[in-house]
């Protein structure tokens, strides 16, 4: 069965119709939701993973797993992008360290106030967070990327920069509440 | 941490990273299921750490994954019009040596089979798509190519599982592929299992602990399968196991193992 690629414009509809649509086993609706956010999550799992192939496994059960289990995301506590890639993210972390998968897709719930469905707002947001991370002190930056994208633990970290714990527990706070204010801004 | 006390904000940052040990996240996830404050405070921090993700450098998926994925949920959706049918099926004849191969091929063919009629029904409504499905028709042939090269494969390395001294029914099968990370396995005759209870596959690596290989529950015959579940690339395996966990399944085996089998070198080693 062919579908067409999809378009990303003002016409898409929301992720909340298409999951409704998903949910009635709507293969054209999930093409959309292939197309819309397939990219994004392939590439936060090929950030972590640093291998193409794994990363399109992380991909496809990601997004399997929404197939079949569409209620797991419950609208309302989060945007289904940010969902998708934190999913992505902790599948993917959870690969590298060759661990059991450490949650469930019902057990993530996240406050997203932003609108990943349109690619216009995503681009923006894309650029923005880049920005913001960059211009974070070298520090944090360093912190929140061996615990994000290489899945350190604060103690691994605190052991491999050599700083105290309290101290990474701190710039990860900061670093976190930073990027917040800066995308509220 | 626990206790009446709210949870700090750094540790809740880095629970929302996965960045604390076991010990701390378990106490912090039995503190979040009663205290609603720092439940809305660790969704904030969560979606914080969502946005990370957001500034990665974007790539394209890679060729053909959306031709692979869509054939994927298609043959789902196509099985699970078929799965009524199949409880009114016939009786299974006895398992016989040897009897996994065809009975494999057969699955391999059956995926392609399914993807077929589909198509065959969309024709009529997609006379534009030829082209595309000619591509299609390729992956399907890929991944049952696949399926039967772990199948033949000189270096696969083939595995009888079986039970302890008191019992020889339940058997079970794996096929195993390290560099890929491919893994098929066939269990027949199993026990039925409580609703709250399920069994779980383990990879035995030669370093390390074991890796769970899939959650599994027989059919009304007693016979399951697991066939490429995610499992991490090079990892040699020097036995596989099946225990009985909880529904949910578990991080580490839970006696007794109920089948077992050691690895063998690989043919023409």
């Amino acid at each position: 069965m062919a579908f067409e690629r999809t378009n990303h414009n003002e016409q898409d509809p929301g992720d909340d119709l298409l999951l409704e649509r998903v949910r009635g086993k709507d293969q054209q609706a999930m093409a959309v939701v292939f197309d819309r956010y397939g990219g994004m999550v392939y590439s936060v799992a090929l950030r972590v993973l640093k291998d193409p192939e794994q990363a399109e496994d992380v991909m496809q059960e990601i997004l399997f797993q929404l197939w079949k289990k569409p209620d797991a995301f419950v609208q309302g506590r989060g945007s289904l992008g940010g969902w998708l890639m934190v999913l992505a993210r902790n599948r993917a972390i959870d690969l590298i360290r060759r661990r059991k998968p450490t949650d469930s897709p019902d057990d993530v719930v996240l406050v997203s106030k932003t609108n990943l469905a349109s690619e216009t707002e995503r681009n923006v947001l894309m650029e923005k967070v880049r920005d913001v991370v960059k211009n974070l002190p070298v520090e944090q930056q360093r912190s929140l990327e061996l615990a994000y994208f290489e899945g350190l633990s604060h103690s691994e970290i605190a052991e491999k920069t050599g700083d105290a714990l309290g101290t990474v527990k701190t710039r990860i706070r900061l670093a976190l509440i930073g990027l917040r204010k800066a995308l509220a801004a | 941490m626990t206790g009446n006390e709210h949870i700090s904000q750094e540790d809740l940052a880095l629970h929302a990273m996965q960045a604390l040990s076991e010990g701390d996240a378990a106490a912090i996830r039995a503190h979040l299921a009663t205290c609603a404050v720092c439940r809305a405070e660790f969704a904030e921090l969560s979606g914080d750490a969502a946005m990370v993700g957001l500034g990665v450098p974007q790539h394209q998926v890679p060729a053909g994954s959306r031709t692979r994925f869509l054939d994927r949920i298609a043959a789902d959706a196509a099985m699970a019009k078929e799965s009524p049918k199949r409880e009114t099926r016939g009786k299974v004849l006895p398992f016989q040596a040897n009897a996994w191969i065809p009975w494999a091929v057969a699955a391999a063919l059956a995926i392609v089979a399914v993807s077929l009629g589909i198509r065959l029904n969309s024709l009529h409504q997609e006379l534009t798509a030829a082209t595309s499905q000619v591509a299609h028709l390729t992956d399907e042939t890929a991944q049952a190519r696949q399926v039967l090269e772990v199948l033949t494969s000189h270096s696969a390395q083939h595995v009888l599982l079986t039970a302890d001294k008191t019992s020889v029914e339940p058997t079970g099968r794996a096929i195993y592929l390290a560099d890929s990370g491919s893994l098929i396995f066939q269990a027949n005759h199993l026990k039925l299992l409580a609703l709250d209870k399920t069994y779980e596959l383990w990879v035995i690596p030669v370093e390390g602990n074991p890796i769970p290989a899939g959650l599994f529950r027989p059919d009304a015959v007693g016979d399951a399968t697991v066939v490429m579940p995610p499992l991490p690339r090079g990892v040699p395996a020097k036995a596989f196991g099946v225990t009985v966990e909880k529904a949910e399944g578990s991080d580490t085996p839970t006696a007794p193992i109920i089948l077992a089998g050691a690895t063998a070198p690989a043919s023409g080693e």
